[in-house]
């Protein structure tokens, strides 16, 4: 079963909700954070992007009509497969578009008089909800007692039943008579029921009963057959699951007595709605049902109480999801329209595409976009990167109008930097300074551990004395782990960089220096390791107890496709569980950074096997050599393209000092020059 | 052509009748264009109040709030939304502080607020609406009182006040014209304070003073000054620049950034009361109020 359905705008107000359970609204916002602004999805095997998203318990699907900036979201658990909610996402859509699509175009609209689709949505879960709703895990053990899908069942009945389909009424004018019949019939039957609240939930099944026999006789009667004899053919051990069933069916009934009590005042009318779906959503939370029997009362009583499953609205759905289908294929049978015809639709389009106000079609995006594609490659951006922003570049534009004098190139250029000023923007900025001071004062002071990973060659010790340089001038004291105990020379080239600047520091008075070394061949995490302890327990001296502030790790650099020498990158990282690791990746290096960013980001994994810093895994990138390049800076992109992880600094020259900080207006202002 | 040749004639003709179309047309002409540009122009000159603040802060749902009278539920926001309100009768308009109490004739005024996403990707949104010489009436910046009680929730409110301020200082700095630095009214609006976590306003502004300040001093040192690369030649003279308030000096407070047009005031109240209670944001209005 659905858990909840909510119809969002992108400015995130809830237009209109459905919860059946009560789910939190955290789930949602993430899916918001993860899936539309950070562009993280989820891949399946294939490398395709998948169109559902998982997250704790839960399972969400979503379309949106981004001409109006509506989300269409739903949530189920994971535990369930029910292949019906796209259908139900992809009719909702329609439906809601066409009834509120020209309220929402209105500039300024917070809110829209959502109720009847109250009614429409009912209406369309009854028709697609296909019953597939049974726990995986039991499927195996009940065998195939399948429901036969309810939908044409259903339907059929109900075009016998309700005569004249009723029209498309709010949901109040609808209730009333249905209320007002049930009571009448309490009033005399000779079963003297009481009010039907929750927990009396036996005497409403005859009042179902009694009330399709009304409604209309000789289909209702086969109906209760029906359902009587899904009721006693029941297996004996599901009595009690049967129950729950009905005691569903009677939450549902007293929420519409109370809506209609209700109707009397319009604007409580919404409020009073919502409470009394929790109430059902309360009793919803407890059952664990038979799912079968659910549905089999659930259409017994909808159609019998003469429901308002319309048949136009039946149709429509029909339409809608055929056409959904069908939109796959056609796109390219238009073209040729003859000499002519192309030429004054070109002509138009040149004009329009001077004045603005066009309409933009798929054919029109075609040609921009590659002409996009081809820049942001010759700046360096890796195919995939490219194709990716081009790909949300034109699902951006796709069917809006452009604005009064733009041309399309220049729509395009906009809408890419917007996307490329999201992508490169961190979600929180990195404040290196003031990480390391909250780390290193009271009340639990420990050194703070930075290491630095990458491909050989890309500058990490370079990078590493630069950082050094960096937090010495802050009055640090650092500590630089030789930890590549394999290439020659490595100790050495950092000894060298220690004696610079502690020359530096002791010219300039600020912070002080020292190398840890333990010579060639040892294991680079045990190295690490016990660098980390000797900053930290050499207490006694002056300060907070510690000798060192900032433990900087200089690591092997190795080659990112070599298995053997990544893995032993999990255990560096466990062992010395540094509080930042940072990859340095060359701005010179094309279409491979992708494929290094991905490989190294994946080899940190805590204990449990997840990925470090909320399943990111490193902490930022260093760009180095960035002064060689000159525009060419889509190394940037790639690589915070592939994993989502910032870039935090870039280095920009040969000497301690030329450390940046990314200005993302300057990088994507060279991007699109 | 052929059919058009007869009209150009006439057109160019020395006829009564063409020379009083000219006439008409060229007399008529201003005044439509004039009229159209005028109706354009005061058809924007709403007021208009910004809300900003950090992811989680209930920006939305204020503004909800302001422009329907009930909250709606709201999700992470991804776009700007406006929404056009009017002063409840319980606040009193500047505009309007000589009329009397007894005065209905008059309408309350409405205003436009614009609301921004907080998420830290998208708050580049928030920042360039800033930028613009807008008809900003005032800035409100939503603080989740509940969530400044943890230091990472406090750490994140006081980057995103300090950017903002900055922002604000540096448009006052750098307008070479009396109108952009005419200065802007800030609202720190504490809200949430119906929560049993959250800070008393007295604190909360205390905490985000201290915090700021902090944010100030590691800004100032980190000086990785944003990339330009090789071009970074004016590096002594932005310090001063990007330092928030009084330059050099050791503690922080709102009532310095009154030197460069801001006006800072914290209020307190929440969007979304207990149960059936209603919002408490009186004092929200009442600042509105004295903004328009």
């Amino acid at each position: 079963m659905l858990d909840a359905f909510e119809i969002l705008t992108t400015s995130g107000i809830v237009l209109w909700r459905r919860s059946y359970a009560p789910v939190p609204s955290s789930v949602v916002n993430s899916l918001v954070g993860d899936v539309f602004i950070e562009d993280r999805r989820p891949k399946d095997a294939q490398g395709q992007q998948q169109t559902s998203y998982k997250k704790d318990k839960y399972t969400l699907k979503w379309t949106s009509a981004k001409d109006l900036g509506v989300v269409f979201v739903a949530v189920y658990q994971s535990l369930l497969h029910l292949s019906w909610v796209d259908n139900l996402l992809t009719a909702v859509k329609a439906l809601f578009t066409k009834d509120y699509g020209i309220e929402l175009k209105k500039a300024h609209v917070t809110k829209l008089n959502t109720q009847p689709f109250d009614a429409t949505f009912d209406a369309l879960v009854r028709k697609l909800d296909t019953g597939s709703t049974r726990r995986q895990s039991e499927a195996d053990s009940e065998g195939p007692i399948e429901l036969t899908p309810p939908s044409s069942a259903a339907s059929a009945s109900e075009e016998a039943v309700d005569e004249p389909p009723p029209p498309p009424i709010p949901a109040p004018q609808f209730k009333k008579p249905a209320v007002s019949r049930k009571e009448q019939f309490e009033g005399t039957s000779t079963d003297a029921t009481p009010v039907p609240t929750p927990d009396t939930s036996r005497p409403s099944t005859p009042a179902s009963h009694i009330l399709t026999a009304k409604s209309g006789p000789g289909k209702a009667s086969r109906r209760s057959r029906k359902a009587q004899h899904t009721l006693t053919s029941a297996p004996a051990s599901s009595g009690d699951e049967s129950s729950a069933g009905r005691n569903k069916k009677t939450a549902t009934k007293a929420k519409r007595r109370w809506d209609a009590d209700g109707f009397a005042v319009e604007g409580e009318d919404e409020v009073l709605d919502y409470s009394a779906a929790a109430d059902s959503q309360q009793e919803q939370g407890e059952r664990e049902v038979d799912v079968e029997d659910v549905n089999a009362s659930q259409m017994g009583s909808r159609t019998g109480k003469g429901q308002f499953v319309l048949k136009d609205l039946d149709d429509e759905v029909d339409a809608i999801l055929a056409s959904s289908k069908q939109q796959v294929k056609p796109d390219s049978t238009e073209g040729d329209a003859g000499l002519l015809g192309s030429a004054t639709s070109r002509l138009t389009g040149l004009f329009r595409n001077v004045v603005g106000g066009k309409t933009l079609t798929k054919q029109d995006l075609i040609q921009p976009l590659q002409q996009m594609q081809n820049h942001l490659l010759e700046k360096n951006v890796a195919r995939e990167a490219a194709a990716r922003l081009c790909a949300s570049v034109e699902a951006d534009l796709l069917n809006q109008r452009t604005a009064n004098f733009t041309s399309i190139d220049s729509t395009i250029r906009e809408s890419m930097s917007k996307a490329l000023t999201r992508i490169l923007t961190p979600t929180s900025s990195l404040d290196l300074l003031r990480d390391v001071t909250t780390t290193i004062s009271p009340p639990n002071p420990r050194p703070y551990v930075i290491s630095i990973v990458g491909v050989n060659g890309v500058g990490k010790s370079t990078n590493l004395s630069k950082i050094a340089y960096f937090l010495l001038q802050n009055q640090f004291r650092v500590l630089v782990v030789a930890g590549d105990t394999f290439r020659s020379g490595a100790v050495e080239q950092l000894r060298v960089h220690v004696r610079n600047l502690s020359e530096l520091s002791r010219r300039e008075d600020v912070g002080k220096i020292e190398l840890f070394e333990k010579g060639y061949g040892k294991d680079a995490a045990t190295v690490a390791r016990d660098a980390v302890t000797y900053a930290t327990n050499t207490a006694g001296t002056e300060g907070n107890g510690m000798l060192f502030d900032v433990v900087l790790i200089d690591t092997a650099g190795r080659r990112h496709n070599d298995t053997r020498l990544m893995s032993s990158l999990t255990k560096f990282g466990q062992l010395a569980n540094p509080d930042k690791i940072f990859m340095v990746g060359e701005a010179l290096v094309g279409t491979d950074s992708v494929a290094q960013a991905r490989n190294f980001a994946k080899e940190f994994v805590d204990t449990k096997g997840k990925l470090r810093n909320n399943g990111v895994g490193m902490d930022g990138f260093i760009i180095s050599k960035c002064d060689t390049v000159g525009d060419m800076v889509g190394t940037l992109v790639s690589m915070v393209h592939a994993t989502g992880i910032p870039v935090v600094f870039l280095g920009v020259g040969q000497h301690y000092g030329d450390l940046r900080g990314l200005n993302v207006g300057w990088a994507v202002d060279k991007l699109m020059k | 052509m052929a059919t058009s040749s007869p009209w150009l004639t006439w057109a160019f003709s020395p006829t009564i009748s063409a020379i009083l179309v000219t006439l008409v047309i060229s007399l008529l002409l201003p005044v439509l264009v004039h009229s159209y540009l005028y109706r354009k122009a005061t058809a924007q000159a709403l007021p208009a109040f910004l809300l900003i603040g950090p992811s989680g802060a209930g920006k939305t749902s204020l503004l909800t709030l302001f422009a329907n009278g009930t909250p709606s539920p709201t999700h992470t926001s991804q776009e700007t939304q406006t929404a056009t309100c009017q002063l409840p009768s319980s606040a009193l308009a500047s505009t309007d502080r000589y009329r009397s109490v007894n005065d209905h004739t008059h309408d309350q005024p409405q205003l436009l607020l614009i609301d921004t996403p907080g998420h830290g990707k998208l708050r580049h949104h928030a920042l360039a609406s800033l930028t613009p010489a807008t008809a900003l009436k005032g800035l409100i910046f939503v603080v989740d009182s509940a969530a400044v009680s943890s230091a990472a929730g406090l750490t994140e409110t006081a980057e995103y006040l300090h950017d903002v301020l900055l922002v604000l200082q540096k448009k006052h700095t750098q307008s070479r014209t009396s109108k952009g630095s005419q200065g802007i009214a800030v609202l720190v609006a504490v809200n949430k304070q119906d929560l049993f976590t959250s800070l008393p306003v007295g604190l909360v502004r205390q905490r985000l003073e201290e915090e700021v300040a902090r944010v100030r001093l590691t800004r100032s040192k980190g000086l990785l000054v944003d990339s330009g690369v090789g071009l970074t030649d004016d590096g002594e003279a932005d310090d001063e620049s990007n330092w928030l308030g009084q330059y050099g000096s050791k503690e922080f407070k709102f009532g310095h950034m009154e030197e460069y047009g801001v006006e800072i005031e914290v209020v307190g109240g929440n969007v979304k009361g207990e149960g059936e209670e209603k919002g408490r944001v009186d004092g929200w209005w009442g600042w509105i109020g004295e903004n328009l």
